[in-house]
């Protein structure tokens, strides 16, 4: 409790204490579900540590040596005393676990591994992650992954909003984690296995993403910019770049062919 | 129930055999209770590092760091920092709470809490201890050899921990230091699960044993069943760093092997996730106690606490998945692993319900012991309470690997852990040293403590919420965690108030052992169970006579007790009325 308060006492200066503490703005079309059941598991938590609190502070109150000298001598197995304890742990398990498992199943089994399916009209991106940047590749024109017109980004992922994204996530050296703050989600990049997220962005501007597992020295510097534009942009942005990239890929250089086929 | 006789032997005389290898239960856990303290101040010293490089980066650290890091001019560098961290998790959870709570109080109050003269293999106990030195030796080493100490993070993930990431020598003997740990512990697990079953005095039932012994037990039995899969774990990992095997490597561009990196993190939380029972197991047991012994009456429905902590030990070997969501592991499976995740808040809350149960109409005696473990129930409330966000997956798919998993975890083993073990230091102090610690900077101690932890702490969920994520040299280079500059000052602030707390303890601790001249009486809490019937500090081999147990271990508060006590031994017989 104190701690809250001095903390916005500490924050006052700049912002307000709850605009700190608040998450990043979520962008895409699903993060307000996390952002759901994370206050839906607040509101539950602080009305059972309440209780608990009520519990220590009162008891400690109510109950010190001096204000009640002599003890009620109980082992607790009354029949009122064993319902008690077991309507609070059933009250804990209905309204928070159960609750909460269900919802978040639902969420994670009816969208985010829902794949968009094959004739969709989605964005294709495949992520090799390295000590310490992010690799984006783009199909090109003809559709087909790892050929010579792949657009090729570096730290630099641009998106249109109001499509669906898969993401295809591979590691070259050690285990990253593909985090987009704003939107909600990370997956893991391991080396060897190929891991997958889907997302929809709805709002257009500049984010942070970040790698959010530990992968050495500058772990706090693999950082990448996500892009988002209008779909019109988005296009105009992808011709340009693929004018580039057509115009000045080195067809000898192995390495700039990491890419695998879309699986 | 004895099953053979417990011979006494006379009391070693040389100081070798007293006080460095000695077979005593009782020497043994007092060597675990210092080695666990001086770990506890270099992780914290550590902890107090990292906290300086997240709130003021690229700024000295004060007074010692000139000395310490050299070549930046006082400044942490970015490798120096992820050693930090690395070796603060590693320390902490290994070297000092793991030694304190469960090599300390568990060799000590073992024995003593059901009536034996000592452990039932004190060769092996002995053993236990020296195998830890010298882990804890190869482990400080680490921090002296070429390339620096082991920066992979405490749960050294593969490829990171394996020669792609990390081509020094201090993770293979980050790897060796905590394999031969595992031999120790393991040798100790045994050892108690041994003496719990065969030396309890004649008519000890298991439910008549005090609930520290239940909670030492439980944490004996998952140590004796996981720390050998860690311990396979990191050898497997020494075999691809020494040996050249691949298990642990896959074929992506860079790297070359067969094996599978997740397949580490399978082996890591299969273990990693009881080790988080093991170290709170004994701590809640304490506090179990505690609890009834300061509010003068028996332990609200103890069995059913006893049981409750049992099914979470079982429950808590099943659940380990929710630590590997974001590997994208199958909806199945995440499925599987949340929903028995969520029910180990049943048992939770119903002991949770009992320690408020203990503490209701009672008549409570604020001493240090009982403000330890009450602090105890309310940041264990909050650890456990932020852990449903993380055993769900979608939460967890933001929240994973953020500062809100680090404020989780401190809050569930590094806040409640701490304060139990404060707790049993106090109370079992007289037992212990025959002095008793200051009550007044006892109490002073508490409280500092209890502000600057949950500042700490709370700021680390609050920080995670807000997105920060783990393990960062500097968090300011990311443009949406630049408003959190004040709140990351906020909590290495609390870190070093919490900190310096802890002189108070030291220099308590340290006065009473080797300078107080007053001694303790035989009983000063005035509690009832068997370690108490004996003077303090304890002699030689304990009971002179084994003890003949005729009622459970909280029999306080009985209003048929005719004696002017208010309590009874349990060596006496039940009072009825």
């Amino acid at each position: 409790m104190f701690s809250v308060w001095a903390a916005s006492e500490v924050a006052k200066k700049e912002m307000g204490f709850w605009e700190m503490i608040s998450a990043p703005i979520d962008i895409s079309e699903n993060g307000h579900l996390i952002d759901w059941l994370f206050n839906y598991t607040t509101a539950m938590n602080i009305f059972f540590f309440a209780l608990v609190c009520i519990g220590l502070f009162g008891f400690s109150y109510l109950y010190s040596a001096k204000r009640n000298p002599k003890p009620y001598y109980t082992y607790g197995y009354k029949k009122n005393h064993v319902l008690i304890t077991t309507i609070i742990g059933v009250a804990v398990f209905v309204a928070i676990d159960m609750n909460i498992t269900r919802m978040s199943n639902n969420d994670y089994i009816g969208i985010f591994t829902n794949w968009p399916s094959e004739d969709e009209d989605i964005v294709r991106v495949e992520v090799l992650a390295q000590q310490w940047a992010w690799n984006f590749r783009y199909a090109g024109r003809d559709g087909q992954f790892n050929t010579e017109d792949d657009v090729v980004t570096l730290n630099d992922l641009r998106l249109p909003v109001g499509k669906k994204v898969v993401f295809q996530i591979l590691s070259k050296d050690v285990i990253h984690s593909l985090y987009f703050p704003n939107g909600r989600r990370k997956t893991d990049a391991i080396p060897g296995r190929i891991t997958r997220m889907w997302m929809q962005f709805n709002e257009t501007g500049t984010y942070d993403i970040a790698c959010a597992e530990m992968c050495g020295t500058y772990h706090y510097r693999m950082q990448a910019k996500l892009t988002t534009y209008s779909e019109d942009d988005y296009q105009r942005w992808l011709e340009e770049s693929q004018y580039i990239a057509e115009s000045t890929i080195d067809t000898e250089n192995p390495d700039l062919f990491w890419g695998w086929e879309w699986k | 129930m004895a099953f053979f006789e417990q011979n006494i032997h006379h009391p070693p005389k040389t100081f070798l055999s007293k006080y460095i290898f000695s077979y005593d239960h009782k020497v043994i856990g007092k060597q675990f209770l210092w080695y666990g303290i001086f770990f506890l101040l270099v992780g914290g010293l550590m902890a107090l590092m990292i906290r300086w490089a997240l709130a003021y980066p690229g700024e000295p650290f004060p007074v010692i760091g000139q000395f310490l890091f050299p070549t930046s001019n006082g400044v942490i560098p970015p490798d120096t920092y992820a050693m930090l961290f690395t070796m603060h998790g590693t320390i902490m959870i290994f070297y000092a709470i793991t030694p304190i709570l469960i090599g300390a109080f568990g060799n000590f109050c073992i024995p003593l809490m059901i009536g034996a003269r000592d452990m039932v293999f004190p060769l092996l106990n002995m053993l236990s201890f020296h195998i830890a030195a010298v882990s804890g030796f190869i482990l400080l080493a680490s921090l002296f050899v070429p390339l620096g100490a082991a920066a992979g993070g405490w749960t050294s993930y593969p490829t990171l921990s394996t020669l792609i990431g990390s081509p020094g020598t201090g993770q293979t003997l980050w790897s060796l230091a905590i394999f031969v740990l595992g031999v120790s512990s393991t040798m100790g697990a045994i050892n108690y699960i041994t003496t719990i079953i065969t030396l309890r005095a004649p008519g000890m039932g298991y439910f008549d044993m005090p609930l520290t012994v239940w909670g030492l037990g439980l944490t004996a039995v998952l140590n004796a069943i996981f720390l050998p899969v860690l311990g396979a774990g990191v050898l497997l990992l020494i075999f691809d760093r020494v040996f050249g095997t691949t298990f642990f490597l896959a074929g992506a561009a860079a790297t070359t092997g067969t094996g599978d990196p997740v397949l580490f993190q399978h082996v890591f939380w299969i273990f990693g996730h009881p080790e988080v029972y093991i170290l709170i197991l004994p701590a809640w047991g304490v506090v179990s106690d505690l609890l009834s012994f300061f509010a003068r009456k028996p332990a609200f429905g103890a069995k059913a606490t006893a049981l409750s902590m049992t099914t979470i030990t079982i429950l808590s070997t099943l659940v380990y998945g929710h630590h590997m969501f974001t590997t994208q592991m199958s909806p199945l499976l995440t499925q599987t692993f949340m929903t028995l995740t969520m029910t180990i808040s049943i048992p939770s809350a119903i002991f949770f319900a009992n320690w408020l149960g203990t503490i209701w109409k009672g008549s409570i005696r604020f001493t240090s012991p009982m403000l330890f473990s009450m602090g105890v129930v309310f940041v264990f409330g909050l650890g456990g309470l932020t852990g449903l966000y993380l055993g769900t997956v979608t939460t967890d798919l933001y929240l994973h690997d953020t500062y809100f998993v680090v404020g989780h975890f401190h809050y569930t083993m590094a806040a409640s852990v701490l304060l139990g073990s404060f707790a049993a230091v106090y109370f079992w102090m007289p037992k212990m040293f025959g002095t008793m610690m200051c009550e007044f900077w006892a109490k002073v101690h508490f409280w500092i403590t209890m502000l600057g932890l949950n500042g700490v702490f709370m700021g680390m969920l609050f920080m995670g919420y807000a997105g920060m994520h783990r393990r960062l040299y500097n968090p300011f280079v990311y443009d949406f965690l630049n408003k959190l500059v004040p709140i990351n000052e906020f909590t290495t602030i609390s870190a070093i108030v919490m900190g310096f707390a802890q002189i108070i303890f030291v220099v308590n601790f340290v006065h009473a052992v080797f300078f107080k001249k007053e001694k303790a009486s035989d009983n000063p809490w005035e509690v009832g169970t068997l370690e108490w019937t004996i003077p303090s500090p304890a002699p030689n081999y304990n009971f002179k006579e084994i003890p003949v147990v005729k009622c459970g271990p909280h029999e306080l508060g009985n209003p048929a007790l005719t004696n002017g006590r208010d309590f009874q031994y349990q060596t006496e017989e039940l009072a009825r009325g």
